[in-house]
């Protein structure tokens, strides 16, 4: 035993925002423990807004510093262009979520006590409320910004569960339909975890194939070890189970309606932002830094996923009686569009960095689409909270013709009609389909798009051209914090679709320098 | 051997598995996901000795630590949708469907 | 040799332990079944030059998750018991079928691989395998080990969230207690002594055996709720009990008192 072991060099200058993060999270959590009760809502909101908002800032001045072009933190986290990209989009939308989280009234008051007891009761007289939020959508983004940038696959499984376990909790502090709410935390908590056991089945496999898990030297084992090609095979398909089911790719996707309707409606957002994004940088990362060179074998079974996805999220959406499920159908068949533009990397590096700026707009794109039309949900209201069946929002453009107009438009913006931002997303992702050979799967996906496009405009001539109930539900007065982030996902989903270039051309830099090898 | 081992930690994997599928007891589910959890340690430590290098351990290791806290959680959840319940079924819930 | 005696020995036993954990309709079966496979598992990572692992497999898994799931068991109710109807018809069959094909497929993947023969870990481990461990988690994967400490304060925090009541007014004394019994007795008459033992001027000395009353009747307030519940699932209950416990929880209902369950009875 020689006794002496070397201090590891930390990179913290690359690692700050990540660092923030949690630092503010942490910080949250004491606040928790120290502060009285009626202080601590109006410590945490700035701490947490301001720790996002520092993080960004951090990694704007990351991205003029000239980007890293090694990992960092003993070679256990890749600071690349697209991570720094990735991180941008989460901290943004995250930002944006947590002012809608800042709306307290969605979250439970007393979540120890029963539903409908006395004690609930109380708590909700008292205006009780749990703080405890706040810390747990910070640690719930500090996983998010880790995941898509992890360089190994430990690094990678413990990010994936930083991220989960805080939104597995959050999932069940809705105030409102509580029993719903507890119903969609086991559901997305059994399945989350089923899911995460096969991602480590596949992580063990694939060490067992290259003897380590660097991404960069499982890429680098490909081909050179013999004879064990079925623990590889096995290792990727699992390694991909548990990543689609992340994205909400069929078949992996019945969590996602039941999850997105049980939970407050702001960490809907959160999930449907930020979670996707965090999952997609991840997929990209692993199948193409690590799997880059067995894309022969993995791309059709994409493909097949791809349409699949597109095909299911674009169908059962036209069934759905309920906005929230709708709107996750809607996610789910955007996760497939997304899926085509990763089918479209190809072998060349030109053909690679095209397909990876494409995902990269349509992820900025839709992330900013999704938390306005989540926002616009929390605004509708009946007598026992949001009012989530369609028939309910009939005749909404007659009473409230603003907060109709800019629900068409985020619903415009899904569809892809031009002069949203969806629009060039999807132009983007299936022109770089089209040049990565891909025709076929671009095809289906301009199909499932018109699908689409038929229930989102079925929802605007509801809203326009019938009539209102008598007893509609009201549309509340949104909060400084709501109306906020409604103007901002409006006004981001108009300029990038009338001036994608500035965005376009920031996701073009970040994907030039693609992921670390 | 090392194939021994692999060979019994694929079906330990399995049989969780299918224990997830079958059974409807919440906490009986999530037992078997932890049966799953230990099948992939097996399947590391016993690659760790094959590629003759500790990464698989250390795995292990981490993978236990993430599983303490996944537990506290998971059980926290069903604990609080039991209070409401009095059921640890997971069909007795069934609010949310197609 | 000897590896592989305790290799095949071990396996029987936790393929089976594991079986059991999936097919034993109590849940405290399962989960003691779960331990077998965890203390069994201990023991094949000590074989394969774990030695660290092993104990950290007997003190986390065995020492802190058992326990918490059996603390679970226990709070959500021993007797909880999954009942054998499919609500989606076929699912069972359909399930052990993916579950045999699956385990055919990673069997047979896993057992085609052509492996060389293992390195062994005689140099990794060389200084020691905690040290050797230590040093590798210190640097190499110290950032991983960093981002736990998220995971460990996420899982306090969210434990306390869900499950940790704040008291609104004053813990209530025995002298509260004891006036709030004696006011219940004015108003409702309901007896404020303790609850009659079983067995008391009964013809057995058993738990499960009613109280008699001087009259010869059964008193209902003596049958402990959870052993009455057992007997009445395997049939055992006798017909006198079983009939008074129904008139009382029907009487109950009518008056709109829910069935408390035990201990948080009156009078305890």
């Amino acid at each position: 035993m020689n006794g002496t072991i070397q201090a590891p060099t930390l990179e913290y200058a690359q690692l700050a925002p990540m660092l923030v993060v949690f630092g503010a999270a942490i910080v949250g959590v004491l606040v928790e423990a120290f502060a009285p009760r009626y202080l601590r809502s109006a410590i945490h909101v700035p701490i947490t807004l301001l720790s996002l908002a520092g993080a960004f800032a951090l990694t704007i001045w990351q991205v003029v510093k000239g980007v890293p072009t090694k990992p960092a933190a003993m070679g256990a986290v890749a600071v690349d262009g697209p991570s720094l990209f990735i991180w941008g989009t989460i901290l943004v939308l995250a930002f944006v979520s947590v002012l809608l989280i800042n709306d307290e009234d969605h979250f439970v008051a007393a979540a120890a006590a029963v539903p409908g007891s006395a004690e609930e009761e109380q708590a909700l007289h008292e205006g009780a409320g749990h703080t405890e939020v706040y810390p747990l959508a910070l640690f719930a983004v500090g996983g998010m910004l880790l995941f898509p940038a992890s360089n190994d696959l430990l690094v990678m499984f413990v990010a994936l569960e930083v991220m989960s376990l805080p939104l597995y909790l959050l999932c069940g502090l809705a105030r409102r339909r509580r029993l719903l709410s507890q119903e969609a935390a086991v559901k997305y908590f059994l399945l989350g975890a089923f899911s995460s056991a096969f991602f480590l089945y596949g992580t063990a496999l694939l060490y067992g194939y290259a003897g380590s898990i660097d991404l960069a030297k499982i890429s680098a084992a490909l081909g050179v070890v013999g004879g064990q090609e079925t623990l590889l095979y096995i290792g990727v398909a699992m390694l991909g189970v548990g990543l689609l089911f992340k994205i909400g790719a069929a078949p992996f996707q019945a969590w996602k309606p039941d999850v997105y309707q049980g939970a407050p409606t702001p960490i809907t957002a959160l999930m449907a932002s930020g979670t996707l994004v965090a999952a997609f940088g991840a997929l990209l990362r692993v199948f193409w830094v690590a799997l880059g060179g067995l894309d022969w074998n993995w791309s059709p079974v994409l493909w097949a996923v791809a349409i699949l996805t597109m095909v299911v999220g674009a169908i059962l959406a036209i069934t759905q009686t309920d906005i929230k499920r709708m709107l996750a159908y809607s996610s789910i068949a955007h996760g497939g569009f997304l899926l085509v533009g990763v089918v479209a990397t190809g072998a060349a590096a030109g053909q690679n960095s095209k397909a990876l700026s494409a995902i990269l707009f349509y992820l900025v794109a839709y992330g900013f689409t999704t938390v306005g039309a989540f926002a616009v949900v929390t605004m509708v209201r009946d007598a026992g909270g949001e009012a989530w069946h369609l028939s309910r929002w009939a005749g909404l453009g007659k009473r409230s013709p603003l907060l109709a107009g800019i629900f068409a438009f985020f619903l415009l913006a899904f569809a892809g009609i031009p002069l949203t931002s969806g629009f060039f997303g999807k132009y983007a992702v299936f022109q770089a389909a089209v040049a990565g050979g891909a025709t076929p799967l671009v095809i289906v996906g301009v199909v499932a798009s018109a699908v689409a496009a038929f229930f989102y405009v079925r929802v605007i001539v509801l809203m326009f051209f019938s009539d209102p109930a008598a007893d509609g539900p009201s549309v509340v007065l949104p909060s400084r914090g709501t109306a906020a982030v409604v103007g901002v996902a409006v006004l981001a989903t108009v300029f990038l679709g009338v001036f994608p270039q500035p965005v376009l051309h920031l996701a073009q830099n970040a994907a030039q320098s693609l992921f670390i090898r | 051997m090392t194939t021994h081992y692999l060979v019994l930690s694929a079906l330990l994997f399995a049989i969780g598995g299918v224990g997830v599928l079958v059974r409807r007891n919440a906490i009986v589910v999530f037992m078997c996901v932890e049966l799953m959890l230990n099948a992939c340690n097996l399947a590391f430590v016993t690659f760790a000795r094959q590629n003759g290098n500790l990464d698989g351990q250390i795995i292990a290791f981490f993978v236990m630590i993430v599983a303490a806290a996944e537990v506290v959680i998971g059980l926290a959840i069903i604990v609080t949708i039991f209070r409401t319940r009095r059921s640890a079924s997971v069909d007795d819930a069934s609010l949310l469907k197609y | 040799m000897g590896e592989s005696i305790t290799f095949w020995v071990l396996a029987v036993v936790s393929v089976i332990a594991a079986l059991g954990l999936v097919f034993s309709r109590r849940a405290v079966y399962s989960a003691l079944m779960l331990g077998v496979v965890m203390f069994s598992l201990a023991v094949l990572y000590a074989v394969q030059d774990a030695p660290f692992l092993a104990a950290v497999q007997i003190i986390v898994y065995t020492g802190a998750v058992m326990m918490l799931f059996l603390f679970v068991l226990m709070l959500v109710g021993v007797d909880s018991s999954d009942s054998l109807v499919e609500t989606i018809r076929g699912q069972r069959f359909w399930a052990v079928l993916a579950g045999l094909a699956f385990a055919a497929l990673l069997g047979l993947g896993i057992g085609n691989a052509v492996l060389s023969p293992p390195k062994g870990l005689a140099a990794a481990n060389r200084a020691g395998n905690v040290p050797s461990l230590a040093e590798l988690i210190f640097t190499r994967h110290v950032f991983a080990f960093e981002v736990t400490s998220a995971l460990l304060i996420t899982a306090a925090l969210g434990a306390m969230v869900l499950a940790h009541r704040e008291r609104a007014e004053p813990k209530q004394t025995q002298k509260d207690l004891s006036r709030a019994r004696f006011v219940r007795f004015g108003q409702l008459g309901r007896n404020p002594g303790p609850l009659p033992g079983p067995g008391t001027y009964a013809r057995h000395n058993a738990i499960d055996m009613p109280a008699l009353l001087p009259d010869g009747s059964v008193s209902p307030l003596s049958v402990n709720r959870v052993v009455a519940r057992y007997e009445a699932a395997e049939g055992t209950l006798p017909p006198e009990v079983e009939r008074i416990l129904q008139e009382e929880a029907l009487s109950e209902r009518a008056n709109g008192h829910v069935a408390r369950p035990l201990g948080e009875e009156d009078g305890k």
